[in-house]
């Protein structure tokens, strides 16, 4: 093409000019698009919940324990009937019939371990033998995929990774991977430990600085920290939060210690000795979900891992996890901003072991561990979304199975419209997005 | 005539040439002279960025027990310490967490923070004591200054404030 200087001079400001003054602006308000087309605003994922075989969720070998996920009103083995706890009964839709489920998911590679599965979750690849439960994972989280990639980049406001334990599940907020790292980092919270007796007796009672008492200490802090050579590098302070949203942060804590005081987490669904640690977990995720809406949250349950002594109370917990689950789905859906603008997955870390060990409970039942057998890594994975970007009541079976633990990073990143914006480097090592799930 | 002029004009750069060669000597002599080094009021002082003599990043339990002898002038027990640093850990933003702890210290019963009589009645003896409690270090003349200015350009300000600043910024959280 022949053009002069003069020509090209103008035809470059004009383009300038152009891209600075007419932005495109996304009818969800998001200035600039990611690469892909957004299917919804916000991702859900939960773990669920520390270890199930199909064999008692979607097989119901000891009836329909999961009645507000699975549709089927088969009766609970009568020997164990006696050790489950009453729950409100199921009403409305069963979330199966809401969305879509992959029968034949696997945990196909990698120790039948919790940390492991949810590493494997959380960043899209499996993990081996070798995994540091001590330090964050090798391989990016799907929080730091989010805040780099998504465009525009979001806050570590806008995505939480909420634990029901401590242990290594801290870590699982942001890698050690020198691309990405705590300056992508989602939120974490464990708010089991902070919202309890213990933290409102250490953290409930703070000075509370007037506007002009917290600008006049920052002066003070700033002028130390401009004459300090070493400043404290990201991964020292873990994910930072930009000053206003950690004081947000810091104000929903509050309010939580509050509440908490005033008895309205005694019993919050109104369930009596039945609400465990996931509900409370649940619980949790919820009040975030309805604080912040942030555009991606991970939230875990683990209770049923009590299969490990007790097979009764495993599937008096998997019931639990059910009804939380449910509560979950209608806290969102009842949540502006996220009401029928949010994907929720929902996926075991791993199953557990066909054959039972030695451990018998008080209904004669044998325990369940999870040691690499082949039913072990026997899992599902429910998608649940907008009527119209879902498909609803849909099943996939395939014998070979059909899903794997190493889609739901890219399915999220899919679902958020940047999965084409991660690096092929970092794509390669994940599986794929779960595209048969969405219309 | 002509050859006056050939001459002249032969002498005369010669001339030139000796004149600019006198005036460059008398220049050099001056240029060379060594110059005198005036001082205006206020001694000569090395300021450096504190940082290079404290590389490390303090432990969680380190942290929380060292801030909390530094407030209340004696050890955090053991459950105190096993408490805290569970809850350290039970969220991701440390920086946020750090500041609520300082905070919760800051109101407890039994802080020994001076006075705002003492910090004002001699300033720098504060900072000097502050910065050294604190921080392990005298301030130097740039941080003393400035520190001072601060104080003495907001009247709200209190030991408290200046305590909490100095609690939470990334020094304190170095060694």
């Amino acid at each position: 093409m022949n053009t002069t200087r003069r020509g090209f001079i103008k035809r470059a400001g004009l383009a300038t000019a152009g891209a600075l003054t007419f932005p495109y602006i996304l009818p969800s308000g998001r200035l600039f698009a990611s690469t892909g087309i957004r299917k919804a605003d916000h991702v859900v994922f939960c773990l669920f919940a520390g270890g199930v075989r199909n064999l008692e969720t979607l097989q119901k070998a000891e009836g329909n324990l999961m009645t507000y996920t699975l549709p089927g009103t088969e009766a609970i083995s009568s020997d164990i009937l006696a050790g489950m706890d009453p729950l409100p009964a199921a009403t409305g839709i069963p979330l199966q019939l809401q969305g879509s489920l992959f029968k034949d998911f696997r945990y196909k590679s990698g120790p039948t371990g919790h940390f492991n599965g949810h590493t494997t979750a959380i960043t899209g690849v499996y993990t081996n033998t070798d995994l540091d439960i001590k330090t964050n994972p090798e391989h990016p989280t799907i929080f730091e995929y989010y805040r780099k990639h998504n465009s525009p980049s979001q806050t570590a406001l806008n995505t939480w990774w909420v634990s029901n334990s401590l242990g290594p599940y801290p870590a699982l907020n942001f890698s050690k991977d020198a691309n990405y790292g705590a300056i992508y980092g989602g939120n974490h919270i464990q708010p089991a430990s902070i919202i309890s007796l213990g933290g409102y007796n250490a953290l409930g009672n703070p000075k509370v600085f007037t506007n002009t008492q917290v600008t006049a200490a920052k002066s003070m802090r700033t002028f130390l920290d401009n004459n300090f050579a070493n400043q404290t590098k990201a991964a020292d302070a873990g994910v930072t939060n930009a000053e206003s949203e950690a004081a947000q942060i810091e104000g929903f804590i509050q309010q939580s210690f509050n509440e908490a005081v005033a008895g309205l987490y005694n019993d919050p669904w109104n369930l009596g000795t039945a609400m465990n640690n996931d509900m409370y977990n649940i619980f949790f995720a919820e009040k975030i979900i309805q604080r912040f809406k942030p555009e991606l949250l991970v939230v875990n349950m683990q209770d049923v891992d009590i299969a490990h002594s007790n097979f009764t109370q495993y599937c008096n917990n998997m019931r639990k996890a059910d009804y939380a689950l449910s509560h979950l789905w209608n806290t969102i859906q009842s949540t502006p901003g996220m009401a029928n603008n949010t994907v929720l997955i929902v996926a075991p870390e791993h199953g557990r072991n066909l054959t039972h060990n030695s451990l018998v409970d008080s209904y004669g039942r044998y325990a369940l561990d999870h040691t690499n057998d082949p039913t072990s890594r026997e899992i599902f994975c429910l998608i649940l979304g907008p009527t119209g970007k879902v498909k609803q009541n849909t099943v996939f079976t395939n014998p070979q199975g059909l899903g794997e633990s190493i889609d739901i990073v890219p399915t999220i990143a899919d679902v958020l419209g940047f999965y084409s914006d991660i690096p092929l480097s970092y794509r390669n090592k994940m599986g794929n997005p779960l595209t048969q799930a969405f219309i | 005539m002509l050859e006056y002029k050939i001459s002249k004009s032969v002498i005369l750069p010669s001339t030139l040439l000796k004149g600019i060669f006198v005036c460059f000597l008398l220049l050099a002599g001056v240029a060379c002279k060594k110059e005198k080094t005036y001082v205006y009021g206020v001694n000569d002082v090395t300021v450096k960025q504190e940082g290079a003599n404290k590389p490390s990043v303090k432990t969680t339990t380190e942290f929380i027990s060292i801030a909390y002898a530094d407030i209340f002038g004696t050890t955090i027990s053991a459950n105190d310490l096993t408490q805290l640093s569970l809850l350290y850990s039970a969220f991701g933003d440390k920086k946020l967490m750090e500041n609520l702890i300082i905070k919760n210290f800051l109101n407890a019963p039994g802080t020994q923070i001076p006075s705002k009589a003492q910090m004002l009645q001699n300033t720098e003896q504060f900072l000097k004591e502050t910065y050294t409690k604190f921080l392990n270090r005298t301030p130097n003349e740039f941080e003393l200054y400035g520190t001072k200015n601060i104080i003495q350009a907001d009247t709200t300000i209190s030991p408290e404030l200046i305590y909490y600043g100095m609690l939470t910024s990334n020094e304190y959280r170095h060694y």
